[in-house]
């Protein structure tokens, strides 16, 4: 008994590791050094920047976001105010960055949100089957028939403002798309070789689905999720552009860009710079999310 | 939808940067038309626009095209809430009186009128040449018909019946002759009638449409009514029958211009917009950084007028703690620099409001102008003696509860008021003062059923002093309470004597009293006297306005 469970164990291992590996030296054959990887580095860059504006943004904002200098309202860009400021006389560099931290959060919370509710409907609906899968995915469908950003609108309209509610908003619009990636993920590999293997030789199904199945299987929605960041981001954006988002004192760059907008033929500084923040973000968010779908498509096997 | 493309979008897609491309362009079209924009903004010509009309022989015809910020809830004055409406009305309609710049009234459909010795009626005499658009003779009939359907309470009258308030019957004398009864005297009466929503309607109209006649409304005035698209435009044409302008309108005969469109365009930018790029001719509210933009700009003309009644002002709720102290109200006051609020926000274009009234009501104090001055030295002062400490986070506290104020403020950011509340929040931090900024499109919920409020702003155009009434007299028990929720017989007393004094210069010092009472007992913060402002193409000749801010269209014409 023990010995025959050892054996399934390493036979799983070894099926397991084996379309892992073929990934990992695929992926490096896509590293050399390129145009594309240039654009890649400098993506990496950007997101590695704004991230420490949303951890740091005390040592890279010269002044206080809050610190309204009525003495100073609506300068254009200079050496002191990189920016400009605003109708308050606040600075808009240090405004942009401290409202990286809760554009990045609402985009990668909302992500993390969909990702796990989506990927767990996927991934029970692919390997459960049967009725099961015909009810859950009916849901999806239902889902999907309404476009993501009403649905967004609709949510954040009925739950109210707040960054919470901003955030389940863009999760639950997106969910179908994981639940839909995933589930047809999950029926490819379960019907793998390595799989039957570790189910003849008695592996219990929850065993085989966490163990090979899942791992095996994430990659698409690891590629998808960081493509919908970008989305997710502009989502937040736009819902906190159209005043359902959450007031408070440090505004998102959405917020930022709702509040410049009257000021758009006078200073243009005002809603450009937090615009531009949007745009390079979600820019290099996707020139990642590119790169790393390439490195993992099975299409492009022997192309490269 | 949202993250779906991601998985799905072109595996076959050879260049991985292909989608990058669209981006970049759009990201750098955008930065292009920005700084457009802005260029095209700052190199105006210098040229100063003219303040209002030229004087030369008025045109014939043309269409004036006027965009308005919001839209008419109704056509019928009787039933409407909403000041944009009012300013439909004064093409649809006449009252039966008008006020004059300096405050005193004029004849309009009514030409003489007198009260009688007890102050508990008026007999009016009215025009007698007279038709409404529908053809049906104006007449005394028709004046007991409007007001008596206002008072039903089948109508579901708005503002119009606070207006008509204390009325209580009429009396057709003759034809042309009409009493009317009140319930008690009131001095604000027959001033009241000089208000856009006590325009008197049609009765075969009105009888006859029911519900629905705001939507097809019938006047007296210069325009008729032609169609109504929601939230798009509102139409109307000349009424070439017209000859009875009011003694204060230059042109008393019909109208100069065919037809007076209402566009309704809410977003600020389209709506200035539209007026330089000549798609709309006229275009109301222009916000202060466009006001300033304009007047440099040689192919539009700015028009600008102060609106009377009751200034922006923020009231704190006296039911809350610890705002019922007045020493915790009075830091508030020293802690908050109402100058550099409407300074920085509007830029020079809004005057500071000074009192509860706006200068050109009766009994309005100059004497408050300049008294109230930011002092946060002795907003800590006052918040020390009252026993709230400064914690670790700046924040007092006293018996362990934060100093938080509850500032309730409502949605869409009308004239920037929740910019104002953003600058009052950091202000009040400064003294240690934690403001809790609620921004709610429910204000009626909020606001007039929950009074879930510390401070909360409202403003109010009106004629008439005797409207402090409805802002700090004591309520009684099951009435809807009032925004200060001040309880004070002697404020009630004075606001009782105002209401029915006779004399002007005694009722100007029953109100001064009232106005100082406000002041010393800090119960308000005043902010701002609301500018009603047009921007206009350089065709746009007379346009004028009434002292609440209406504009008179009869006078317009377009130079061709």
């Amino acid at each position: 008994m023990k010995n025959s469970a050892a054996i399934a164990k390493s036979v799983a291992e070894r099926s397991a590791a084996a379309p892992r590996r073929e990934g990992r030296r695929k992926a490096g054959r896509r590293f050399r050094f390129g145009a594309a990887e240039l654009l890649t580095g400098l993506a990496v860059l950007t997101v590695v920047f704004l991230a420490a504006c949303a951890l740091f943004p005390r040592l890279i904002a010269p002044f206080s976001p809050t610190d309204m200098n009525t003495a100073a309202i609506l300068q254009a860009p200079s050496s002191i105010h990189f920016f400009g400021t605003d109708y308050f006389g606040r600075d808009v560099f240090s405004l942009v960055v401290y409202g990286t931290r809760d554009s990045l959060l609402i985009g990668v919370s909302a992500v993390a949100v969909g990702v796990l509710i989506g990927g767990t409907i996927g991934a029970l609906s692919g390997y459960i089957g049967g009725r099961t899968d015909t009810v859950l995915m009916r849901l999806i469908d239902v889902l999907l028939t309404v476009p993501g950003i009403l649905l967004a609108l609709a949510i954040a309209a009925a739950l109210g403002p707040g960054l919470r509610n901003i955030v389940l908003a863009i999760a639950v619009s997106s969910v179908p798309g994981y639940a839909r990636v995933m589930r047809g993920q999950i029926m490819t590999i379960r019907k793998r070789g390595y799989v039957f293997a570790s189910r003849a030789l008695g592996a219990r199904p929850s065993a085989v689905l966490l163990k090979h199945v899942l791992p095996n299987s994430l990659a698409p929605l690891l590629v998808m999720a960081t493509l919908g960041l970008g989305t997710s981001i502009l989502a937040g954006a736009g819902l906190s552009f159209l005043g359902l988002g959450v007031i408070k004192e440090i505004p998102d760059w959405g917020a930022l860009l709702s509040q410049g907008r009257g000021y758009l033929t006078v200073a243009w500084w005002i809603c450009t710079f937090p615009g531009l923040a949007i745009t390079l973000f979600v820019l290099s968010v996707n020139v990642i999310g590119d790169h790393w779908r390439d490195a993992v498509d099975p299409k492009r096997k022997g192309r490269g | 939808m949202f993250g779906i493309q991601g998985g799905k979008q072109n595996a076959e897609q050879k260049k991985k940067s292909r989608a990058v491309y669209p981006l970049a362009a759009l990201a750098l079209a955008v930065a292009t038309a920005l700084s457009g924009c802005g260029a095209a903004a700052e190199g105006g010509t210098a040229q100063a626009a003219p303040g209002g009309a030229q004087t030369s022989a008025p045109v014939q015809g043309g269409e004036l095209t006027y965009a308005l910020a919001t839209s008419p809830d109704t056509l019928d004055p009787r039933r409407s809430g909403l000041a944009v409406s009012v300013r439909v009305f004064s093409a649809l309609y006449d009252t039966l009186l008008v006020r004059r710049q300096d405050g005193s009234l004029a004849p309009s459909l009514a030409t003489e009128w007198e009260a009688s010795g007890d102050g508990l009626s008026y007999t009016l005499k009215l025009r007698q040449d007279v038709k409404f658009q529908d053809g049906t003779p104006f007449n005394a009939e028709a004046v007991k018909y409007n007001f008596d359907s206002i008072i039903d309470p089948d109508t579901k009258a708005a503002n119009a019946l606070a207006l008509l308030r204390p009325y209580k019957s009429s009396e057709v004398v003759d034809e042309y002759t009409i009493k009317l009864n009140l319930e008690t005297p009131s001095q604000a009466f027959l001033g009241n009638l000089s208000q856009g929503m006590l325009s008197i309607v049609s009765e075969a109209a009105a009888k006859a449409e029911g519900e629905d006649y705001g939507k097809k409304p019938v006047g007296t005035g210069p325009f008729k009514f032609a169609s109504w698209t929601e939230n798009a435009e509102i139409k109307l044409t000349k009424n070439p029958d017209y000859a009875w302008g009011s003694a204060e309108a230059k042109n008393t005969g019909a109208a100069y211009l065919d037809a007076l469109t209402f566009k309704i365009v809410p977003e600020e930018a389209t709506r200035i917009g539209g007026v330089q790029s000549g798609q709309v001719l006229a275009a109301e509210t222009v916000p202060p950084q466009n006001v300033v933009a304009l007047q440099s700009d040689p192919n539009a003309q700015l028009l600008q007028t102060n609106t009377i009644g009751f200034p922006y002002t923020l009231f704190f709720n006296l039911e809350h703690k610890p705002w019922d102290e007045l020493k915790a109200r009075q830091a508030v006051q020293y802690a908050v620099d109402i100058d550099a609020i409407v300074k920085t926000l509007y830029l020079g274009t809004y005057e500071r409001a000074w009192s509860s009234v706006t200068p050109g009501i009766l009994g309005y104090d100059e004497s408050l102008e300049g008294k109230l001055k930011p002092d946060p030295a002795k907003a800590n002062a006052l918040l020390d003696e009252l026993g709230w400490t400064k914690g670790a986070d700046g924040i007092r506290v006293k018996d362990g509860k934060k100093l938080t104020l509850h500032y309730v403020d409502g949605s869409p950011n009308r004239e920037k008021r929740n910019d104002i509340a953003a600058m009052i929040r950091e202000q009040l931090k400064a003294v240690g003062i934690e403001t809790e900024v609620e921004i709610t499109q429910d204000v009626a919920t909020v606001v007039y059923q929950n009074w879930d409020y510390d401070l909360y702003g409202n403003s109010q155009v009106n004629s008439d002093p005797h409207g402090l009434t409805s802002f700090y007299h004591s309520t009684k028990e099951g009435d809807r309470r009032t925004l200060s929720g001040l309880s004070d017989p002697e404020v009630d007393k004075w606001l009782e004597e105002g209401a029915v004094e006779k004399d002007e210069a005694k009722r100007a010092e029953i109100y001064k009293k009232v106005q100082q009472y406000i002041s010393d007992q800090a119960l308000i913060l005043p902010i701002y006297v609301f500018p009603y402002t047009v921007a206009a193409g350089k065709s746009v000749q007379g346009l004028a306005f009434d002292p609440f801010g209406y504009p008179i269209f009869n006078d317009v014409y377009l130079q061709k």
